[in-house]
């Protein structure tokens, strides 16, 4: 030690570890919220909801919040769309935003993170207001379809408590271009169509017109998987979503069907940048796929009058994946209150019926509403198909470890119909997997 | 301004220290030394902490202090949601019969080695051809053309190139199919994906390299070659002999700082194959560890992963530093 130093260095050292500790503070205080997950919500201040939407459904969903407000000036809410581009990576955000201690009080779940949500504990059980609403609760139960009440129970409440109110939902149909079938001279069917009617219809467009018949990929299983399989009476998983169904020899059907549309050139080749909707306008694609989401596009590029949903071709049964919103209250909200009295004006028509009206992305979970003029107006001709459609519908398998079987099950279907495997081999290989991740 | 107190003169051999060097630039007065205060005065001294302060601050809290916590974590099993729980050595024994992990070191050992290869050769291809005698206009015109990929942000590189290379409208099928060739699924063949990724990380990162290797080349003294020359070297010989020698400083830090981008590399292989790619031929060791923590909830393992890519990235970079004392000369 140099003799010479200052004769104050105690106080500089005393300085210095408090400089330190206060920077080291953020990072004890996170990693602290990381191993306790000692995080709550605010009593005070507006209701955080949190939703899936880009932009254009945010608009929608901020009508609809706008008016929850009109009717509740004394409940603030303050309503965040996150813009992913599939449910799972929603849930994925809303996971990291909550292990970062930013907990909402009302979540939109969909069907993928039900299970998931649930079985982690985060959900308040929502029996005890339920029964002291029962009148609201039963009528709106009452008009909504049986199923949807069913499927909740049975795959969002792995304790027999409920924990999600039924929302919108959605199925899959084909939007039609009706000038590209013209002017092949391909008639839309009326009710059904086989697969192999629909494939009749491609080769003979593909030959009059040039268009495609509808793009086929492997990233979103709800529309480039699911409608295969299950209008040949397959599926990735079983009913209790417990083993794997991904290799049945109805399974390779489809996948075989699918592939031999895109070997014959009727589909573009998958993984590249097909934009569905601009092509389906410019009359260079017949039919793409879709829930009611894509309704929206068609009222944007003002194409109502030159599209019309059919149902998806069926091979074995007629068939479609079923998913469907859930609005939970978060157990760590402390604004319990506020946030069911949100989920009850969600549970009425008024919000269902102004949901349909103002470009909701999702089918009205109150049949009076999805059957009638909120929902079937400045809609395509057909759309009553959409509700009718959760009649035979199968509800989009969903695990608790969701993410990494959608993972393995869009690998496998990508290998299958892009060729690099044999079918079934593709599948099998697949369905190994699968075993391990359920 | 300091005078300089090296020689500069290139011809001048480089001498180990003595006691007679003369004190090196920023060397501090020996009274200064003799009271403890490198810096100078003490107001000096305060000044100086506070500009570095917003630099450590930074530094904690987003470089040191996610390491410590992702070291922490290592030792826990956390599932984001709910409380975590200490694992001990789990999560690494777990790493050890991973066959996706062995799989994601492979693919980024594979671009990593890839990338280092093509960026070090074609950037100093690149750096040779633009660094002849050629108009200033013509030279600034070529490198500004170079470096400007290098600016674009990785997102829409990615998305461009999924439009150049789409396999039924891009242009690249497109042109190929009118003389004959056909072209590959680029994105969805296993065989395929990682060299397309490879090539189109080349095309956005070369900038960078061809700058480095060029300033490197403006450095080799030019009396050397002179020499050279005068000795009857001719072109192979003075490339071989004395302008790789001379620039094989530089030539170590592009290797160096390549391999350590090159091993972190995500943004491509997630917007163009997301998911890991055709039977995962495009997973990379980063890839992994975000699909471990924020989509499969495995955040103990992800920081266990995180552990392995500094532990592989410093012992590689150590390893590089160890070779350079075989074939780096340091003027």
């Amino acid at each position: 030690m140099d003799l010479d130093e200052p004769a104050r260095p105690s106080r500089r050292r005393v300085l210095r570890a408090a400089g330190g500790a206060a920077a080291w503070l953020p990072l004890a205080s996170a990693l602290s919220s990381c191993l306790t997950l000692g995080v709550e919500g605010s009593p005070d201040g507006p209701l955080e909801v949190l939703y899936l939407g880009d932009a254009t459904q945010q608009e929608s969903f901020n009508q609809l919040f706008d008016a929850f407000q009109q009717a509740h000036p004394d409940i603030g809410i303050n309503a965040r769309g996150i813009a992913a581009g599939d449910w799972g990576t929603f849930a994925n955000t809303v996971s990291t935003q909550i292990a970062g201690g930013k907990v909402p009080d009302v979540i939109q779940v969909a069907t993928e993170g039900q299970r998931l949500f649930a079985a982690k504990g985060l959900m308040e059980p929502l029996d005890a207001y339920m029964e002291r609403d029962r009148d609201l609760v039963d009528a709106y139960f009452a008009d909504v379809d049986p199923r949807l009440r069913e499927w909740t129970v049975t795959y969002g409440s792995p304790d027999g408590h409920t924990y999600y109110i039924p929302g919108g939902y959605n199925t899959t149909v084909l939007y039609c271009n009706t000038e590209v079938f013209d002017a092949a001279g391909v008639e839309l069917p009326e009710r059904e169509w086989t697969w192999q009617e629909f494939r009749a219809a491609g080769e003979r467009i593909k030959e009059r017109t040039g268009a495609f018949l509808i793009p086929l990929g492997f990233s979103f299983p709800f529309v480039d998987i699911m409608p295969w399989l299950l209008t040949n009476g397959a599926s990735t998983l079983d009913e209790d979503w417990a083993r794997g169904t991904f290799a049945s020899d109805a399974a390779v059907e489809a996948a075989t069907f699918v592939k031999g549309l895109i070997d014959d050139g009727l589909a573009p080749k998958p993984g590249g940048t097909f934009d569905a909707m601009g092509q389906l306008r410019n009359g260079n694609l017949a039919t793409l796929g879709g829930g009611r989401w894509p309704t929206l596009d068609v009222r944007r590029l003002d194409l109502l009058d030159r599209v019309r949903i059919v149902s998806w071709p069926a091979n074995a049964r007629p068939g479609s994946p079923v998913g469907w919103d859930g609005w939970p209250i978060l157990k760590a909200s402390r604004k319990k209150e506020k946030a069911w009295t949100f989920l009850t004006w969600l549970m009425s028509r008024e919000a269902s019926v102004f949901y349909a009206e103002n470009g909701g992305s999702t089918i009205p979970a109150r049949n009076s509403v999805a059957t009638a003029e909120p929902f079937l107006d400045q809609a395509p001709p057909g759309t009553e198909l959409l509700p009718e459609a959760v009649t035979y519908g199968t509800p989009i398998p969903s695990p608790e470890r969701g993410s990494e079987v959608q993972d393995v099950v869009t690998q496998g279907w990508q290998a299958a119909i892009t060729g690099t495997k044999p079918v079934r081999d593709a599948l099998e290989e697949a369905n190994d997997r699968l075993g391990g991740l359920l | 301004m300091t005078t300089p107190t090296t020689p500069t003169t290139p011809n001048t051999p480089s001498t180990s220290s003595t006691s007679s060097t003369p004190p090196a630039p920023g060397a501090v007065p020996a009274r200064a030394a003799r009271r403890g205060r490198p810096g100078g005065r003490p107001r000096d001294q305060r000044v100086g902490y506070l500009f570095v302060a917003p630099a450590v601050l930074l530094f904690l809290v987003f470089v040191a202090g996610p390491f410590v916590a992702a070291v922490v974590l290592s030792f826990y099993s956390w599932d984001l949601l709910t409380e975590a729980e200490f694992n001990g050595l789990g999560n690494f024994t777990e790493m050890l019969r991973d066959p996706l992990l062995y799989r994601a070191l492979g693919n980024t050992f594979l671009f990593a080695f890839a990338s280092v290869v093509t960026h070090v050769v074609g950037g100093l291809l690149l750096a040779m051809a633009v660094n002849r005698t050629m108009s200033r206009v013509l030279s600034y015109f070529v490198r500004t053309a170079l470096f400007f990929p290098f600016v674009i942000s990785w997102a829409a590189v990615a998305l461009l190139w999924k439009y150049v290379l789409d396999p039924t409208f891009g242009v690249v099928t497109h042109y190929a199919g009118e003389v004959g060739i056909t072209t590959p699924d680029w994105f969805t063949d296993p065989d395929w994906a990682l060299p397309a990724i490879i090539g189109i990380d080349w095309w956005h990162t070369i900038g960078f390299t061809f700058v480095i290797m060029l300033a490197g080349l403006q450095t080799v003294p030019k009396q050397l070659v002179e020499a050279a020359r005068c000795d009857g070297a001719n072109a192979r010989q003075i490339l071989w002999h004395v302008t790789l020698p001379a620039m094989s400083p530089t030539i170590f830090f592009a290797v160096v700082i390549t391999f350590i981008g090159a091993f972190q590399v995500f943004d491509p292989v997630q917007i163009i194959t997301p998911q890991g790619g055709p039977d995962n031929a495009t997973l990379t060791i980063v890839m992994y560890l975000y699909q471990k923590g924020f989509q499969t909830f495995q955040a103990g393992y992800a920081s266990a992963v995180s552990l392995l890519v500094f532990a592989v990235m410093l012992v590689v970079t150590l390893v590089q530093f160890w070779g350079a004392r075989k074939w780096v000369h340091h003027q």
